[in-house]
C-alpha cells in the first residue's frame, strides 16, 4: 500500500525586483494531502488547471521532495530510501517528451531498461513483450521522431512498465489522444490493476475516463483534499437530480394543465416545448420519476413517441460541486 | 558489472543520437585537421632558427608533433564540452527527469556519458594524428609502453573532465555559457599551439585552471621529450590530484544538483 500523509509542497519562487534584490515568494502547490493507493486499485486525482495534481504525482514519483509530510510505499519510508522506492514504481505523462526522438522504440526502451539494471536476455524479452503489448511491433525499429502521438504515447506507457513497477502514476496519459487511441489506453491501464496487481493512480480531464476506470476519487482544490469517494457515491451525495426527457402526441391546453398541476403537486419541476414532433417535456426531480411519469400517462391514455431517462454522472456532480464552491 | 551495463546503455544511446548526422565528424575531425595544418603553416613564414624565441621552448624540427599532440589531446577534451553541452536537450526533451526516476547511480551516468562520447568522438582525428606523427617522424620515447599509457593518461583525463563538466550542467538551463568559455580560451591557454613556459605569468596563472595544460605537459613530455615515469612522476601526482578533486567535486555536485532539483522543481523549466 502506497501511504502519504499530510503532503505540503511550497515552491519558493525568487523574483527579481531590481538588479540585485530578490524577493521571495511562495506558491502553496499542494497543502497537507492524505493519499492511499492499494495494490490492484486504480486511483482518480481531479482538480482543475493549477490545482496540484502534477506536483503531488511528483512527489509520489520522488521526483520532488514535499516540503513537509511523509510518504511510505509498501512500509518502506520513500524520503529516506529514495532508491529502493523508484525500483518499485513508475511515472508516465501524457505528451511526446520524455523520450529520445532520434532512437527507435526497442532502443529506447534498452537504454531506461539498463538503467534499471536490466541486461542480457532478461532485458530483451522484457523489451519485446512490452513492444508486443503496447502494439508497437511493426514500428519497433523506427525513430520514434516518425512515430504518431499516439504511437509515442504507447511508447511511454512501455518505457512506464520497463521495470515491472508495482504503483505507476499516470499524469494525464490519454492527453490529445483520439477516441479509439484512448480507449484502447484505458483497456490497457484497467488491466494493469486488475490482472497485474498494480496501483495506479490516474489524473485526467477527461472525466468520464476517470468514471470508468477509477476504484475511487480524490478531488482537490488548490492544494487541499475536497472530497474522497468513490465515483458513484460522488454522483450520488452531489448530484440529487434525475432527469427525464420525453416526446409525446401534442397535448391540448386542458391535458397540459391537469398534467402540469400533478407534475407540480409532486415537486417535479417541468419545462415545456413544442417541437414538429410533438411536445417535449424536461422534467428534474430529486428522485427517479420514470414510474410516476408512466402513471399518469397511463390515466389519461397519452401517447408516448420517447422517453429517455438521464444519469447524472461525474462531470455533471463536478460542476455542480465547483458551482456551489462558487457560491461560498 | 551495473558500471559496464550503464557505460554501454551510454554508448548505444549517443551512438545513435549524437552520432547520427555525419555532419557531427565535420567538427570532430576536419575541422580540427584545418585548425592543426592552419597553425602549422602559421608558424612557417617566421624565422624559426636555433635562436629564434620560440625554439627556447619546442625545438624547431618537432614543431609538427607539438601541434599535432596539442591538437589530438584538445579535440578530447573539447569534444566532452560538446557533448556536456547536449545535456540541455536530455533537460528540454524530459529524459533528464526520467534518468533521475531511476534508481541509476548518477555520477556514474554523467562519468559513462563522457566516456560513451569520447570514444566515438576522436576516433578519426585520433588516426589521422597517428598516421601524421608517423609520416613525419621525429619521435623520441624513453620506453614503447610509455606511449600506450600515456594515450590511457589521456582519456581518463578527458573522461572526469568530460563528467564533470555534465554535472555541471545539471545545474542550469543557462549553462551554455560554458561553451564561450572553452573553446578558444582552452584551445589558446592549454598550450595547444603555444608552449605554456612561453607564456606570461597572468597567462601560465590561467593556463593552470585547465586540466588540458596538465595533461597535454605528461604527453609531450612522454612522446616528445622521450621522459621516462621517474621523470614525469611529479607531473603525474598532480594531474592524479587535480582528477581526483574534480571527481569528489562532480559525486558532491551531483547530490546537491539532485537535492536542489527536487526542492525547486526546476527540471522542468527550460
Ligand atoms: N517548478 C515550479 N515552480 C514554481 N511553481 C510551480 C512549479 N510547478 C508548479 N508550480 C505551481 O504549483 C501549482 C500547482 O501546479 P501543478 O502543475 O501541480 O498543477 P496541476 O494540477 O497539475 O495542473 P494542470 O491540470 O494544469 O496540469 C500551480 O500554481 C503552479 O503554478
Ligand atoms: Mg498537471
Amino acid at each position: 500500500m502506497l501511504e502519504a500523509k499530510k503532503l505540503v509542497k511550497y515552491y519558493t519562487m525568487k523574483e527579481k525586483s531590481g538588479w540585485f534584490a530578490r524577493k521571495k515568494q511562495q506558491i502553496k502547490a499542494v497543502n497537507g494531502l492524505d493519499l492511499t493507493i492499494k495494490r490492484g486499485e486504480i486511483v482518480g486525482l481531479l482538480g482543475v488547471n493549477g490545482a496540484g495534481k502534477t506536483t503531488t504525482i511528483k512527489m509520489l514519483s520522488t521526483l520532488l521532495a514535499p516540503t513537509s509530510g511523509t510518504l511510505s510505499i509498501d512500509g518502506i519510508d520513500a524520503l529516506q530510501q529514495p532508491e529502493a522506492i523508484k525500483r518499485r514504481i513508475n511515472m508516465i505523462a501524457g505528451g511526446e517528451r520524455m523520450l529520445y526522438w532520434r532512437l527507435s522504440a526497442r532502443e529506447n526502451l534498452m537504454y531506461f531498461g539498463r538503467l534499471y539494471g536490466l541486461r542480457g536476455s532478461a532485458l530483451k524479452n522484457q523489451c519485446d513483450e512490452l513492444i508486443k503489448k503496447v502494439g508497437l511491433a511493426e514500428s519497433a525499429d523506427r525513430p520514434v521522431e516518425r512515430y504518431s502521438k499516439g504511437m509515442k504515447q504507447r511508447l511511454q506507457i512501455a518505457r512506464g512498465l520497463i521495470n515491472d513497477p508495482d504503483y505507476l502514476f499516470l499524469d494525464e496519459p490519454t492527453l490529445g489522444l483520439d477516441a479509439p487511441v484512448a480507449r484502447q489506453l484505458r483497456g490497457m491501464v484497467k488491466d494493469l490493476a486488475k490482472k497485474k496487481n498494480k496501483g495506479i493512480l490516474l489524473t485526467s480531464h477527461y472525466l468520464e475516463e476517470v468514471e470508468e476506470l477509477c476504484d475511487h476519487v480524490y478531488i482537490i482544490e488548490k492544494g487541499h483534499l475536497l472530497l474522497h469517494d468513490t465515483p458513484t457515491r460522488i454522483i450520488q451525495t452531489i448530484v440529487k437530480d434525475r432527469i427525464l426527457l420525453v416526446v409525446m402526441d401534442r397535448l391540448t391546453q386542458e391535458d397540459w394543465t391537469w398534467l402540469r398541476q400533478e407534475l407540480d403537486n409532486r415537486g417535479i419541476h417541468t419545462q415545456k416545448n413544442e417541437t414538429d414532433e410533438g411536445t417535449q417535456l424536461d422534467m428534474t426531480a430529486p428522485f427517479d420519476l420514470t414510474a410516476q411519469f408512466i402513471a399518469l400517462t397511463h390515466q389519461r391514455n397519452f401517447h408516448l413517441l420517447r422517453l429517455e431517462s438521464k444519469k447524472p454522472n461525474l462531470e455533471d456532480a463536478i460542476i455542480r460541486l465547483a458551482e456551489e464552491r462558487e457560491l461560498l | 558489472m551495473n558500471l559496464l551495463n550503464v557505460i554501454w546503455a551510454e554508448m548505444k544511446k549517443s551512438h545513435r543520437h549524437n552520432f547520427n548526422n555525419r555532419l557531427m565528424y565535420f567538427s570532430l575531425f576536419v575541422w580540427p585537421v584545418i585548425q592543426f595544418v592552419d597553425s602549422y603553416y602559421a608558424f612557417k613564414p617566421f624565422n624559426l632558427g636555433q635562436d629564434s624565441p620560440l625554439s627556447r621552448f619546442v625545438p624547431v624540427e618537432k614543431l609538427g608533433l607539438f601541434l599535432i599532440t596539442g591538437c589530438l589531446a584538445y579535440i578530447f577534451f573539447w569534444s566532452l564540452v560538446q557533448s556536456a553541452w547536449m545535456m540541455g536537450y536530455e533537460r528540454e526533451q524530459g529524459t533528464l527527469e526520467i534518468i533521475l526516476l531511476t534508481p541509476a547511480p548518477r555520477t556514474l551516468v554523467m562519468f559513462s556519458r563522457a566516456a560513451a562520447n569520447l570514444l566515438e568522438a576522436v576516433w578519426l582525428f585520433s588516426i589521422f594524428a597517428v598516421l601524421t606523427i608517423l609520416f613525419m617522424g621525429g619521435l623520441h620515447v624513453a620506453h614503447w609502453w610509455l606511449i600506450p599509457i600515456a594515450v590511457v593518461i589521456l582519456m581518463l583525463s578527458a573522461i572526469v573532465w568530460g563528467g564533470f563538466l555534465n554535472t555541471i550542467f545539471l545545474f542550469s538551463r543557462d549553462a551554455g555559457f560554458l561553451y564561450t568559455i572553452f573553446e578558444a580560451p582552452m584551445a589558446f591557454f592549454s598550450g595547444v599551439r603555444m608552449p605554456v613556459m612561453a607564456f606570461p605569468l597572468w597567462a601560465k596563472m590561467i593556463a593552470y585552471a585547465f586540466p588540458l595544460t596538465f595533461v597535454l605537459n605528461i604527453l609531450r613530455s612522454i612522446v616528445l621529450d622521450g621522459k621516462n615515469l621517474s621523470a614525469i612522476f611529479q607531473p603525474l601526482l598532480e594531474l592524479f590530484l587535480i582528477l581526483l578533486c574534480l571527481i569528489i567535486a562532480s559525486f558532491i555536485l551531483v547530490r546537491y544538483a539532485e537535492k536542489h532539483a527536487k526542492e525547486t522543481g526546476n527540471l522542468t523549466l527550460f
